[in-house]
């Protein structure tokens, strides 16, 4: 069976999106625009938030590890999911989230376990929305080589 | 198995919480830990805070007779009341981020207690009521606040539990949500009669007394 994710044109769920295209090789799923983002399940069930689409597909190609390997990473991926969500979103609690991400990408080369998840493609969508942050490069040297380095490699 | 290799050792759990916002639902998750494992529980206030309502100072329960020696434990569970503005959790740090908000701290505990269902629709419904419990039920405006428990409704008016034949963390979310922020009273029939079902489970008619 084709899932088919339908995507609001004038917002694009950009993580969703991310994580749609590292699965396409495994989950079957056709991309489609239109009015409001949702991803139809069942008659029951349908997911219409970013974080929601990118955990159920990354969840349907779990050989992939986007949601970590295992549940201490399961858990830093959830922490990143809702720090995109809420604090890099919100203008004013911006500032101090992206000295947070500066830090915590210090020693790391992706944010979680040793491999692409969906913390790096969430947190790099939240990034790529608003570019405000870019001005400031020179005080977030580890943001600005994670998301270049990132920026080679996604599709976007 | 659960949490990898060093089992040997005692692993500790340490949460800093906000005791203007007591994290119900953890308290609740904690309680069914206690169940399963044994958890040497602690409270502790940081000099941040002044003043702790004494329920909050006794919410893990009472000092455990045999808690000076550790190695008869198999988790630490440290629960410090501190001027926070997000509850965060530290645990194993030297291989994990700080983790904040309750919602992810919720899971955590949850997957300690039981797996998460292996069918990814069921797994990722449960996620996006966390979700909903603690962003629009307990922090979201009041239109969002009203949507989520119109959702509510409708759900329940079709299942007993939220995700389905049983009680998941999605109904432990979602209960804490609605009773903290108080909005019970006007909520759709079906879920009155679920947070009756609800407050009749031991671990939740805890959760009850601890709210301010």
């Amino acid at each position: 069976m084709t899932l088919n994710l339908v995507i609001n044109t004038s917002d694009p769920p950009l993580g969703a999106l991310l994580a749609a295209e590292h699965v396409k090789s495994v989950v079957p799923l056709s991309v489609e625009e239109g009015k409001s983002t949702r991803l139809t399940i069942s008659d029951s069930v349908q997911f219409r938030d970013d974080n929601s689409i990118s955990r159920y597909l990354a969840r349907m190609a779990p050989a992939l590890h986007l949601y970590g390997a295992n549940i201490m990473e399961e858990t830093e991926v959830d922490h990143w999911l809702e720090f995109s969500a809420r604090r890099l979103s919100d203008p004013s609690s911006r500032t101090s989230a992206l000295a947070e991400l500066d830090k915590a990408l210090s020693l790391r080369t992706f944010l979680v376990g040793r491999g692409l998840t969906l913390a790096d493609l969430s947190v790099w969508a939240a990034l790529k929305d608003n570019n405000e942050w870019s001005g400031k490069g020179g005080s977030l040297p580890h943001v600005s080589r994670w998301f270049s380095f990132l920026s080679s490699q996604l599709p976007f | 198995a659960l949490l990898g290799k060093d089992l040997g050792a005692l692993r500790d759990i340490v949460i800093n919480a906000n005791p203007a916002q007591p994290p119900l639902t953890l308290l609740v998750l904690h309680r069914l830990l206690c169940q399963r494992y044994r958890v040497l529980s602690t409270v502790h206030v940081h000099s941040s805070v002044s003043r702790v309502p004494p329920q909050l100072l006794s919410c893990l329960g009472p000092r455990h007779p045999d808690s000076h020696s550790r190695h008869m434990f198999q988790l630490g569970f440290t629960l410090i009341w501190k001027d926070v503005p997000k509850l965060q959790m530290k645990f194993s740090v030297r291989n994990m981020c700080p983790i904040d908000g309750e919602a992810n701290v919720a899971r955590f505990l949850f997957k300690l207690l039981a797996p998460y269902s292996s069918d990814p629709a069921l797994a990722t419904l449960v996620d996006s009521w966390v979700d909903a419990a603690f962003f629009q039920l307990a922090e979201g405006s009041s239109e969002e606040r009203a949507a989520a428990l119109r959702d509510l409704g409708s759900t329940l008016g079709r299942s007993a539990w939220l995700s389905g034949p049983e009680l998941s963390l999605a109904d432990v979310a979602c209960y804490c949500c609605v009773l903290q922020s108080g909005s019970a009273p006007s909520a759709p029939a079906s879920v009155q009669r679920w947070i009756k079902s609800c407050g009749n489970l031991g671990c939740f008619s805890h959760a009850k007394t601890l709210l301010l």
